[in-house]
């Protein structure tokens, strides 16, 4: 082989990886980045989008924001709703997901119930929405139940009273979103040898030490992945918020998706919208770069 | 230190499928007892009997005369090495090893002083803080080792304990592992497919095949006088060759085959006389079969024979041969990868022979070491 050949040999192995990759660079940049960066400069513009020459406007919406109480009330909306829904998927997952994998339970049954138990995941999230409306309403059967139970003397309306109307969406997230934990924490479980726990059997373990010092610190690899993606696409929640309560009743379940989309499609404040989404962005961001290291480290 | 006895022990699983059946054996006190057989004999669920992780259907199991059938794991004073050692992998040697105190509620300083006790026996200091992964498969064995010993139980139950190790370190471990039991004393009983483990290690060796016990004898007697084919067969590497041949006088029979019988085979075996005129199974150890051109080989009766392979191993040669007889099949489903397609024979002869592959030999036998079966159930005549 000549040396000309020989470089040009090189240069064909260097390229091909990057030109295999071309095609789906090219569609992430037309479709995530250049959207991202278009957002981010909008939040410097006056007027953005509206006028074709925006002023440059340094800061001014990030202070705008910041200066609006409804973006804290929302911010911290954001983070209850968030937190309980993590909370709650993996207690409730980690439960249904032991109970899938006790042999104590019949075969049948137990198969039943992992269908049963999987059935919120096969709904989107209007149907979702709409479902825990209709239960959830003044009228509905959660009332006529919890009333016949003695547990409340009089129709409460769920959705619609700023006491309870976030901890009813929160409610209605969870159901919608356990059996992401619960499919994951069972494929966990499966995959923890039986050996340790007949090891643990002989050394004298009960049932709860077991779960202690054997189960959860298998599953905690999974534990701790899924909770970070949870945390990420739970901030993100828009469609069951917006369908149930959209946001109210006065400000009660504003978290910030719905307060971005209300500025920028109420209130055509596509600014102050943008640099409402870059906080976001920054925050999920953050989790994301967290999830990585994580993931790393591994 | 105690004694564990099972009597008429059966475990039948619910498609009536008899794993063991009527299991009967006394280990004594600080015996190391082999139980051995091929895949699929019932030797580990007899041993997980013993444990408490299987149920027993019927029959009586007692340790240190304590009737256990009806009492959970934990309170049958025993400790377990398994085959994949069921180390934990988030914990370090030293939370591994401690485990079992831990739970039992015992202090730090106690557990402390405990488990660095047991690292010095079994050199595991250095490595108290590290977690399984970074262990050598030697070094992993000998944690499994040190969890069981923690406990200071009444018998050690172990399922294959080497068989996850290469054989160089199986070999130094299985001498780590026999000295051990000797210097703590402990009532063991060791589960393995292996019979070297099983010749090597154990003070007396119980045979399974199909959930039946076939033999507990001491290593010795049951190379030198196993109870039927199957332990003959078993026993042994390579196994022993076993023929079927019609017995004319004194004389054995097959083809062109005819070993004649000294007076003595029919004083050592009474019952040999009866089998006159009939067939008879006769098997004779690879060892037992010699190359007529050399030293060891002439002062032997001798039979024709065709070399078929040749295996090299320096020591000695392991060659495979055809000789005219009809192959007995022992029961031991690992006996068939000794035989090649065109062998039914299996002699070790000293590395000085020269036969080679291809070659038709006199082969040189030892008639005094002969086994006789019976050709229909099998048993030793």
């Amino acid at each position: 082989m000549t040396r000309q050949k020989r470089s040009h040999h090189k240069l064909k192995r260097a390229v091909a990886p990057y030109l295999y990759l071309s095609p789906s660079l090219l569609i992430i940049g037309l479709l995530m980045l250049l959207p991202m960066v278009t957002v981010i400069a909008y939040s410097f513009q006056n007027s953005a989008v509206l006028r074709r020459d925006p002023s440059f406007a340094g800061l001014k919406h990030y202070q705008a924001i910041f200066d609006d109480p409804v973006f804290w009330a929302s911010l911290w909306h954001t983070l209850y709703f968030t937190c309980m829904s993590v909370i709650f998927h993996m207690t409730i997952g980690m439960i249904f997901a032991l109970m899938l994998n006790s042999d104590r339970i019949n075969p049948t049954l137990r198969n039943i119930l992992r269908v049963l138990y999987i059935l919120p995941w096969l709904f989107t999230a209007v149907i979702i929405a709409v479902i825990w409306r209709l239960l959830l309403e003044p009228n509905g059967v959660v009332n006529s139940i919890l009333m016949q139970i003695g547990i409340i003397g009089s129709k409460v309306e769920w959705f619609s009273s700023p006491q309870t109307a976030l901890h009813a969406v929160t409610f209605a997230n969870i159901w919608a979103g356990y059996p992401l934990f619960m499919v994951s924490l069972l494929a966990g479980l499966q995959g923890i040898p039986k050996d340790f726990y007949e090891a643990a059997d002989i050394d004298g373990a009960k049932a709860y030490q077991k779960l202690i010092f054997i189960t959860i610190p298998q599953l905690m690899p999974i534990i701790i992945s899924i909770s970070l993606l949870d945390f990420i696409w739970t901030m993100q929640v828009f469609p069951l918020i917006w369908i149930t309560t959209g946001g109210g009743p006065i400000y009660a379940t504003e978290v910030l998706s719905t307060y971005t989309y209300k500025l920028a499609f109420s209130s055509y404040n596509l600014s102050q919208a943008s640099a409402s989404a870059v906080v976001i962005l920054l925050i999920s961001l953050g989790l994301t770069l967290f999830y990585i290291r994580y993931q790393k480290a591994r | 230190m105690a004694e564990v006895v099972l009597e008429n022990i059966c475990k039948t699983y619910g498609n009536n499928f008899h794993a063991i059946d009527q299991l009967n054996l006394s280990v004594e006190d600080g015996e190391f007892l082999i139980l051995v057989g091929p895949s699929g004999c019932g030797k580990s669920t007899a041993l997980r009997m013993i444990a408490g992780l299987e149920d027993v259907t019927s029959g009586s199991l007692r340790i240190g005369g304590i009737d256990v059938v009806d009492m959970p794991p934990k309170d049958r004073d025993i400790a377990m090495v398994f085959q994949s050692y069921a180390l934990y992998p988030h914990m370090t040697v030293f939370e591994n090893i401690a485990f079992s105190m831990r739970l039992a509620g015992k202090s730090k300083a106690e557990r402390k002083k405990r488990v660095d006790e047991i690292a010095k026996t079994l050199q595991l200091t250095s490595l108290l803080d590290s977690k399984p992964a970074n262990l050598s498969g030697g070094q992993r064995q000998r944690v499994a080792m040190g969890r069981a010993m923690v406990r200071e139980p009444a018998a050690f139950l172990m399922d294959e304990p080497l068989s996850n190790l290469d054989a160089k370190l199986r070999v130094q471990m299985r001498a780590e592992i026999t000295s051990l039991q000797k210097q703590l004393g402990v009532t063991t009983i060791y589960v393995t497919h292996d019979q070297t483990e099983a010749m090597t290690m154990g003070d007396r060796v119980a045979v399974l095949k199909g959930g039946v016990l076939q033999q507990v004898d001491t290593p010795k007697r049951l190379y030198e006088s196993p109870v039927n084919a199957f332990v003959a067969g078993f026993i042994g590497s390579p196994s022993m060759n076993l023929f079927e041949a019609t017995l004319t006088g004194d004389e054995l029979t097959s083809g062109a085959l005819a070993i004649r019988l000294q007076d003595a085979a029919f004083v050592r075996r009474p019952g040999l006389k009866s089998y006159a005129g009939r067939k008879v199974v006769f098997g004779i150890r690879p060892e037992d079969l010699y190359d007529s051109n050399l030293e060891s080989g002439r002062k032997y009766q001798t039979i024709p024979a065709k070399v078929t392979s040749i295996e090299e191993l320096g020591s000695e040669h392991i060659v495979h041969l055809n000789i005219d007889a009809v192959r007995v099949d022992s029961g031991d489903p690992d006996a068939v990868q000794d035989f090649g397609l065109a062998s039914n024979a299996v002699a070790r002869f000293e590395p000085a022979s020269t036969v080679r592959a291809g070659s038709e030999i006199r082969l040189a036998l030892d008639d005094a070491k002969l086994h006789f079966f019976d050709p229909e159930t099998h048993l030793a005549i």
